[in-house]
């Protein structure tokens, strides 16, 4: 793409988010007499800088990603091995499958005052939460993609001198990869959810603690600039999955 | 007797989950484990009746459920419409895309202290927060079921004289029938866990509210009955739509990634 | 007296539960000698398929199966399969593909890397080395596959259908590619179509299967000169005699599913 070109999809991108600043502050200084009720846009961008430069944003939301993507990395190594071992192995799936189907619609966030009840407030309890969020989506597309697997794939291999226990590393694995990384992607978005509730509901620290801390003792253009920091990170983090999987993908032929 | 054979084909098939529950006793007996932590799981149905008896089970399950279908319903409303409005108006897609796109990934629980300020601790905060939480997943569906209408269809109802409203009436809405389906089955979870975890994180009633409660005078058997029931509901409620779904679309047959294994 | 290269004695499949049971080969018997290129054609759905997935080693059945005198149970390396569907592994490259079975084999990378540069050359894809299977044709893919399974140098080649998915043009390369490798390499070669015309162009001996359930219902031997041009060939009268012979023949196996009249 040109230089022009790309400057005109960021510009067009960019758009509506102006017109929604201008709605924000058209809003900000009609709606509420009390202004900290619905902060400017100057109170936000004020409030940004100062927390920019302090440790405060910064050390939070490194604590809160470390236990989030802690958690995820976790779930996606024990999901993606547990759910291609139920496709695999007939009594792997004997046993796990009814397990998924009965807790696939838990809301893992209640499991929350449960883990704070054996875990106690901490770091643990929060990677342990975000863990067991994100393991059952990833179990169940890679379940899905394993058995996806062409039989005349795994015929082919064998025939070529692939041994019984190497089909699933070499063949089944590589086939689900997209259906993986599509379930990894789901459980990205809701680990953020994950920590950010059980930060909320009982923590020393995190980015959750703050804009609950923030929200709570009235400092509103804070709050509202921590939100902004969240969406843009989780925004970009998302944006970054995208690309850095589609190079793992060039070769699958999408419908 | 043949009660009797089905009964045992189905123990057979969730023989992992008889297990478990009998090794949670045997656990929880032996005193390997504080009944803090674990208590036994033939001591809950009692718990849990005498939770239903003061009152303490129906109730915040009713009110989170208000909550949680009151959020959707909002959410469906809004999201068909801008949904199904995007892919007939460039405009409106133009402006609506980055918007979503943004919106998507983003984890909506962070406005939480943002709607507690605007709204208060009830009901009103639970159910605006449901709806933000899943307008933007409805609006992609419902945006990409219109797409998917062929645009032969639409030409040819124009060119009958169809005004746009009565396309909206008979050619996108009908074929919107399936991803509603799917939308609601996707999104009814989100809807109840944003309830739950609400309730959980602020208070005002509610099945979440109680939960930490309980949590927080460490009365475990107590938690344990409250997780079990939203479990139960979950799974109910997800039985309900797929019932649902197999009487209104017997024809369409389509198994989506959220299907059990 | 040395065995036949592939012996299959009273073979027979069965499929499904006892109560909705389908029975698909009944009492196969056929053998096949070292260098024959033997073809299997029959009416769809009448087993043939199954009769090589067997004798793959992929599926079981009740009856004698044998290579070389040994008893066939698994998969192996020295039955190659090429199937209707290339099956190529779509996140490997062009190269990766047909090095993989010499992978498996633990071959050192320098000699890998010559053999399959070898059978680059020898199915005409230089330059297309690092391609995945999805930038490539059908007629492409089909090389790919027939090279990935002749690079481990199988001892029996079977082929399932390989070129049912072609178009009738690259079909017919494809064939001449196939009977031209097949003279090369002198390979045993058990294939199943249902194209009568391709069967009787390859192959030494044509065997014609019934309806399901499966069982070979009689064995043509054919006699053409394979070094004239194909042209020349297809429009000789041996090649149309025997083809004739054979297409009437299955003719009957598939009427005789259908209830139809037939002229006989």
């Amino acid at each position: 793409m040109t230089v022009s070109n790309r400057l005109r999809t960021a510009l067009s991108f960019s758009g509506p988010f102006v017109i929604f600043a201008a709605l924000w502050q058209a809003a900000s200084a009609w709606l509420a007499p009390d202004p900290t009720m619905f902060p400017g846009l100057g109170a936000i961008a004020y409030a940004l800088v100062r927390l920019s430069a302090s440790p405060e944003l910064w050390s939070n939301l490194g604590i809160s990603l470390a236990r989030n993507y802690l958690g995820l990395a976790l779930a996606i190594v024990a999901g993606v091995s547990l759910g291609s071992c139920m496709a695999r192995y007939p009594i792997a799936n004997g046993f796990f499958s009814p397990l998924v189907g009965a807790t696939y619609s838990l809301p893992k966030t209640a499991l929350i005052p449960l883990l704070l009840l054996w875990l106690g407030v901490g770091s643990t309890t929060d990677t342990t939460a975000v863990f067991l969020s994100c393991l059952l989506p990833i179990v169940v597309h890679s379940y899905h993609g394993a058995k996806d697997t062409p039989r005349v794939l795994l015929w082919s291999a064998a025939a070529l001198g692939t041994p019984d226990r190497a089909l699933l590393p070499r063949v089944m694995l590589p086939s689900s990869l997209p259906q993986i990384v599509t379930g990894t992607r789901i459980a990205l978005g809701f680990s953020y959810v994950v920590t950010i509730a059980a930060e909320m509901i009982a923590s020393k620290s995190g980015i959750g603690k703050l804009i609950f801390v923030y929200g709570g003792s009235g400092a509103y253009d804070y709050l509202f600039a921590t939100i902004l920091v969240i969406i843009v990170v989780a925004y970009l983090v998302d944006q970054a999955y995208v690309r850095l999987t589609a190079t793992l993908l060039r070769w699958h032929h999408w419908e | 007797m043949k009660v009797i054979r089905y009964v045992v084909r189905v123990l057979l098939y969730f023989y992992p989950l008889v297990l478990l529950a009998i090794f949670w006793e045997f656990i929880a007996r032996s005193g390997l484990v504080r009944p803090l932590f674990l208590p036994p799981l033939s001591a809950l149905p009692e718990t849990a009746e005498h939770l239903y008896r003061e009152g303490a089970l129906l109730a915040p399950l009713a009110i989170s459920l208000y909550r949680a279908f009151a959020g959707l319903a909002l959410a469906l409303l809004i999201g068909s419409v801008v949904g199904i409005a995007m892919s007939r108006s460039r405009a409106l897609r133009w402006f609506a895309e980055p918007l979503v796109a943004v919106a998507f990934p983003a984890p909506k629980l962070a406005f939480l202290p943002v709607f507690v300020l605007w709204f208060g601790l009830g009901h009103l905060t639970k159910i605006l927060l449901v709806a933000f939480s899943c307008v933007f997943p409805i609006i992609i569906g419902f945006y990409n079921a219109a797409n998917a209408v062929s645009p032969v269809l639409i030409w040819s109802a124009q060119s009958m004289g169809a005004s746009e409203l009565n396309i909206l009436r008979r050619v996108l809405l009908p074929a919107c029938v399936p991803a509603l389906f799917a939308t609601i089955r996707i999104n009814l979870p989100v809807a109840l866990i944003i309830t739950f975890t609400a309730e959980m994180i602020v208070g005002g009633k509610g099945l979440g509210d109680d939960l930490t409660y309980a949590q927080r005078m460490f009365d475990t058997p107590t938690v344990y009955v409250y997780i079990l029931v939203m479990l139960a509901i979950g799974l109910l409620v997800d039985n309900v739509i797929l019932w649902t779904r197999r009487r209104v679309l017997g024809w369409y047959e389509e198994n989506e990634p959220g299907d059990r294994v | 007296m040395t065995p036949p290269k592939i012996l299959i004695s009273s073979l027979s499949k069965r499929y499904g539960a006892t109560s909705r049971e389908v029975l698909a080969l009944e009492a196969v018997d056929l053998s096949v000698s070292e260098g024959e290129f033997v073809t299997i054609v029959g009416p769809s759905g009448c087993g043939k398929s199954t009769l090589l997935y067997i004798l793959g080693g992929f599926l079981k059945g009740t009856g004698t199966v044998a290579i070389d005198g040994r008893a066939v149970d698994r998969p192996g390396l020295d039955r190659g399969i090429v199937f209707q569907e290339y099956a190529l592994f779509p996140w490997l490259t062009v190269k990766d593909n047909i090095g993989y079975g010499l992978q498996t084999q633990n071959i050192a990378r320098s000699e890998r890397e010559d053999i399959v540069h070898r059978y680059i050359e020898l199915i005409g894809l230089r330059g297309f080395e690092q391609r995945f299977p999805r930038e490539l044709s059908g007629g492409m893919k089909q090389r790919v596959a027939l090279a990935r399974t002749l690079a481990c140098e199988p001892e029996i080649l079977l082929l399932d259908e390989p070129f049912g998915a072609l178009d009738a043009q690259t079909r017919e390369i494809m064939q001449d590619e196939l009977l031209r490798l097949w003279r090369k390499t002198r390979k045993t070669v058990l294939m199943v179509t249902h194209d009568v015309t391709e069967a009787v162009y390859l192959s030494t001996r044509v065997c014609v299967m019934s309806q399901r359930p499966g069982r070979i219902v009689r064995e043509f031997s054919i006699d053409l000169d394979r070094s004239a041009s194909r042209e020349e060939i297809v429009l000789s009268a041996a090649f149309e005699r025997a083809r004739n012979e054979v297409w009437i023949l299955v003719r009957a196996q598939v009427v005789s599913g259908t209830g139809v009249a037939t002229a006989t």
